[in-house]
């Protein structure tokens, strides 16, 4: 499964992602206090693809990306977020419980 | 109503994209699509009119925001956002929408950096030397606001999610408009004066676009971003602003 990375040349901080990851319970976003004490996500917790929440309310183009791709993911591109109308916040938390 | 394709780009980029499904998503883009969407247009059509006459301005060494930029950002706004904020609700209160302190701490850092940034350009544009003799300059000391001295000055809102409608609605304008300045003015200064600007109010807008569709869940939960909407896209208020609803 891919996973989701800080391009902290792009990242500004803002903590959008930490509060949003936090809000629904997944805590994948951490700061990590060595070296800088920066936003980083944990690949053990996040469930991308299932979950895509911290994309969605990043404001900082290129700031996340896909570890193994470097596809940057903010602002979402169209294959993240079009097909989502089916999908409840209940069945991200879920999916996020039964991750291994 | 024909979108302007620099409004269709925001929005499918910043607007329309969500995790997920619910009340507050649903909630979000049904005033999104009937209440903001033609005004955000008209703020496109606007903004793009006027970015022509801005570059001339900039290219003949004249700021025509710096001025006030300095007088209006800086501390000053600082201490409006977060006085209030901090005053008129409840801190636990607060505490359940957003993260305040930390926000509030970047909205310092944000503001009087956008102050130094119009400094920069009032000194590499030649108006003043250095940035102390801006003390001296009625014009970066004044505002002409009739709410510089008014509780409006100071964005009084009771609710964080009254807050929230002001950032989606108010920072989504702003947005636009400097978005449309920097794509027709390419005069160095106005990019390092606005650029930054731009993505310190994108990420007020996602404040507000999370808080709707995380909080936005009740008709009550609704009320105060409906009726904060209801004040900010007033008739009166909107054409003071030159921006008549097409109805």
């Amino acid at each position: 499964m891919p996973t989701l990375r800080v391009d902290h040349a792009k990242c500004t901080e803002c903590r959008m992602c930490y509060f949003a990851c936090e809000e629904i319970g997944i805590n994948a976003v951490y700061i990590d206090l060595e070296p800088r004490h920066r936003f980083e996500i944990d690949p053990h917790k996040c469930t991308y693809p299932t979950c895509v929440v911290c994309l969605m309310y990043c404001p900082a183009p290129g700031s996340i990306v896909e570890a193994e791709t470097g596809r940057s993911l903010v602002p979402p591109p169209p294959d993240l977020w079009r097909d989502r109308s089916d999908k409840w916040l209940r069945d991200v938390i879920l999916a996020a419980k039964e991750k291994p | 109503m024909e979108i302007h394709p620099i409004l269709e780009e925001w929005l499918n980029d910043w607007v329309w994209p969500s995790p997920f499904r619910g009340p507050g998503v649903d909630f979000r883009m049904r005033l999104t699509r009937e209440r903001l969407v033609p005004v955000w247009n008209r703020i496109v059509l606007r903004a793009l009119e006027g970015a022509q006459a801005t570059e001339s301005k900039y290219n003949r060494g004249e700021y025509p925001n710096a001025f006030g930029g300095y007088s209006g950002e800086g501390p000053r706004m600082s201490m409006n956002q977060m006085s209030t904020q901090l005053l008129t609700v409840s801190i636990p209160e607060q505490e359940k929408y957003l993260d305040l302190l930390r926000m509030r701490a970047r909205q310092l850092w944000d503001e009087v950096k956008h102050g130094s940034l119009h400094a920069d350009v009032l000194i590499r544009g030649g108006q003043v030397h250095k940035e102390t003799e801006l003390m001296e300059e009625v014009r970066a000391n004044y505002s002409g606001s009739r709410a510089y001295f008014g509780l409006t000055a100071t964005f009084p809102h009771l609710h964080p999610l009254a807050r929230a409608a002001q950032n989606y609605h108010t920072e989504a304008g702003a947005c636009l408009g400097i978005k449309c300045t920097l794509e027709v003015n390419k005069n160095p200064l106005a990019i390092h004066e606005n650029l930054s600007q731009y993505y310190e109010e994108l990420m007020h807008f996602m404040e507000g676009k999370y808080q709707m569709d995380m909080f936005c869940l009740m008709p009550e939960d609704q009320k105060p971003v409906e009726e904060a909407l209801d004040f900010l896209l007033w008739p009166a208020f909107v054409n003071s602003r030159g921006l008549v609803p097409e109805d």
